[in-house]
């Protein structure tokens, strides 16, 4: 693997690091001071080809050049950094600069906010680190396509900052979730982390404004590049903080629990379905933003059979699955609701007197509570959550009747209605070939394969609208017969034809459940089938003989 | 949620350390994480395991008390529903959906009114009577049904191990 074998490499420190790029750079500001020291510089500069930007501050270079002392403060450094951008060597040594400055300010982060970081954050945080610069590598050189070195570094810049807010923010949703796992953590550490929150959020605002800006000159679909991880970016933190919000009003409600008073407990209740549906509208809003930002950069690509959009359309289908997973989940959820709320009533409040206990979900104090046909008691929202998964009733395992018709989750065995079907049920291959449809003279012939085993119960049953057409066509021959025989039998023979003869033979009265070997390549039936159909086809191909040889004679 | 969560296992733990069962004794790991739980289990009396003191690690999910927790012996154990790297295979522990061995009833599996002291508590009867048609362990369910003896010398072994004293 690439990450471990980087894992490898001796990567410099980052005090070496940040050291070298801090020398390096004076290195380069040092020579910028002596080239503008000739005072001739700008003309030697002006037969070098200048980029528009630069030509204005050599021309204003120019009017100054009388006065080779006089140059202000402000002068003076805008001329060393002209020099410096026309350098290749120093503008290397800026951006490295830049990339120097970067990690120091994500170090200087995690220090301040979240101290030593977790074996799992680390974990999380390389993963993510990879995947997006895997991404975004492809989507440069693939889907954007840049010819020029300027653009590469434009996006390169454009998305390292994007990639270390993305970070920063996958790096406080851990930890969020973290302290979420402990009553105890110190408020300050909240604080923190919701400040930090907060300026992702707000800086995400800032890179939106820039795409927009950038938008107006580049076109819509630059703007749309641009702004589609923006937004993700911006969605995901603020979901976080969300998230981070209600937990602590959460917590805080515990803390005051004691003293609840009626208004507060309606605000509880409510604030599941509140918690449940913010939390699906930011999951798919975000879902749906990068599976059209991945189609748009598909369609845009227009290389169909690249790598690229090979894996540009992996991660559409990813994304696809992912949206369908949690619209079904959603589903479910109104489903099952709604049988809640139906079926189910609230218990009065003499039950619930009369039922002391707490709920036996989350253990707590029942100040309204729906009632199970087993007459137990459970907060709406803790049932809810839990029928989602299961449908029995936790504590009597009673089973209840929720069956969604829309989603394909297993039900507990009880619950199944017993469709009655054989145990052993014969599983035909009858292979047919009809050559006269084709050429009166080729021979038609069928071949049987019949298998008995054991049915499972899920097996699906050959398509019944079929059967019925078939069946339909027998019973226009022999009316004595009910339409469930037939059936029944064509369930084996899978064909009118055989059907036909076991009526014929007398064979469909008793119901054919006798064991049949394996494989019946030229068995009884097929065989016979087999016979009357040569003979037939043999007398047309004699007749045709005849008929092809009497011109030769003549 | 978590924070339902949290307040789950925070009552099971006062609970836990208000009244403890005889034998048992579970608490988190340290208090900045209550979803990872250490437990002390006393071999039940009367059997192969009597007298030792077997540590086990309990991780909960973050949607407890709707999924089951994950419990894992943290020393060596040799049993017949105990995986060797320790993981504890009881159908209390397996949530509704999933069903590994294909032969539990719903009515044994996890539900929320389920609990650390539950869970605890079979895991000393299930000590105490192994189930061997459940084979977490093959060699363990084998031995202890065609040679209990030297079950019971192994079992033994690590009782003694499990309390510091040289075998």
């Amino acid at each position: 693997m690439p990450v471990t074998l980087l894992d490898r490499l001796p990567m410099p420190n980052l005090r070496m690091y940040s050291s070298g790029s801090v020398v390096a750079l004076s290195a380069c500001v040092y020579y910028a001071t002596q080239v503008i020291k000739d005072p001739n510089w700008s003309a030697a500069a002006d037969s070098a080809d200048i980029v528009g930007l630069h030509k204005e501050v050599v021309d204003l270079n120019k009017s100054n050049a009388s006065m080779p002392d006089g140059r202000s403060m402000g002068q003076y450094v805008s001329d060393v950094f002209s020099v410096m951008i026309r350098e290749p060597v120093c503008v290397w040594t800026m951006i490295n600069m830049a990339f120097c400055w970067l990690i120091l300010v994500g170090t200087a982060v995690q220090k301040l906010v979240f101290g030593e970081l977790r074996v799992s954050e680390q974990q999380h945080l390389k993963d993510k680190f990879w995947n997006f610069v895997f991404y975004k590598f492809i989507f440069v050189f693939g889907i954007i396509n840049v010819q020029y070195i300027d653009e590469v570094l434009l996006w390169c810049s454009w998305f390292s900052l994007l990639g270390f807010l993305h970070l920063l923010s996958q790096l406080s949703k851990d930890r969020f979730e973290y302290l979420s796992f402990s009553p105890t953590t110190p408020l300050w550490s909240h604080v923190k982390l919701l400040a930090l929150l907060g300026a992702i959020f707000a800086l995400s605002g800032f890179m939106l404004l820039v795409s927009v800006f950038v938008g107006f000159f580049g076109g819509f679909n630059t703007f749309a590049f641009m702004s589609a991880e923006v937004v993700l970016l911006s969605i995901r933190t603020l979901h976080v903080i969300i998230r981070y919000a209600l937990h602590l009003y959460d917590m805080r409600q515990e803390g005051s629990s004691s003293v609840s008073t009626n208004e507060e407990n309606r605000v509880w209740e409510k604030r599941g379905p509140i918690a449940y549906y913010t939390e699906l509208g930011f999951e798919l809003t975000a879902l749906i933003i990068d599976f059209v930002h991945h189609l748009h950069m598909l369609v845009w690509s227009n290389i169909f059979l690249s790598m690229a959009s090979l894996v540009i359309c992996m991660q559409l289908r990813y994304l696809f699955h992912e949206i369908q997973r949690r619209y079904k989940k959603h589903r479910n959820y109104l489903w099952v609701r709604n049988h809640l709320e139906q079926n189910y009533p609230m218990a009065s409040s003499e039950e619930l007197v009369e039922n002391s206990d707490n709920c036996a979900i989350c253990w707590e104090k029942m100040e309204s509570a729906r009632k199970l046909p087993c007459t137990h008691l459970f907060h709406n929202t803790c049932l809810l959550s839990w029928l989602e998964q299961d449908t029995s009733c936790p504590t009597c395992r009673l089973a209840l009747n929720i069956q969604n018709p829309s989603t394909s989750r297993i039900d507990p065995p009880d619950l199944q209605v017993d469709v009655p079907q054989p145990q052993r049920r014969q599983l035909n291959h009858f292979f047919h070939f009809d050559g006269s449809r084709y050429v009166s003279w080729l021979p038609s012939f069928s071949v049987e394969v019949s298998h008995n085993q054991l049915m499972r119960p899920e097996a699906a049953p050959a398509s019944n609208s079929q059967l019925d057409a078939m069946a339909r066509q027998v019973q226009q021959l022999f009316p004595h017969i009910p339409i469930t025989t037939i059936i029944n039998d064509l369930r084996v023979t899978r064909s009118v034809e055989i059907t036909i003869e076991n009526v014929l033979d007398g064979r469909l009265v008793a119901p054919a459940m006798y064991r049949e070997p394996d494989v019946v390549p030229s068995a009884n039936r097929p065989m016979s089938v087999l016979q009357t159909n040569c003979d037939t086809n043999l007398q047309q191909e004699r007749n045709w003989d005849e008929l092809s040889t009497d011109p030769v004679e003549t | 949620m978590a924070g339902s969560a949290l307040r789950r296992l925070m009552a099971e733990y006062k609970q836990l350390t208000l009244n403890p069962p005889e034998g048992i004794i579970a608490g988190p790991i340290n208090e900045e994480n209550f979803f990872e739980w250490e437990a002390l289990i006393t071999g039940p009396e009367g059997t192969c395991f009597e007298g030792g003191v077997f540590p086990a690690k309990l991780i909960f999910p973050a949607d407890y008390p709707l999924s089951p927790p994950k419990m894992q012996f943290t020393c060596e154990m040799f049993h017949p529903n105990i995986y060797a790297d320790g993981r504890v295979c009881i159908s209390i522990l397996h949530a509704p959906g999933d069903d590994p061995m294909g032969y539990e009833s719903s009515a044994e599996r996890w539900s929320p009114v389920q609990s650390v002291e539950k869970i605890l508590l079979s895991v000393v009867s299930m000590l105490a009577e192994p189930n061997d048609e459940s084979g977490a362990n093959v060699d363990a369910a084998k031995m202890w049904r065609e040679n209990r003896e030297e079950f019971n010398k192994i079992a033994e072994r690590i009782v003694r191990r499990t309390l510091g004293i040289p075998t």
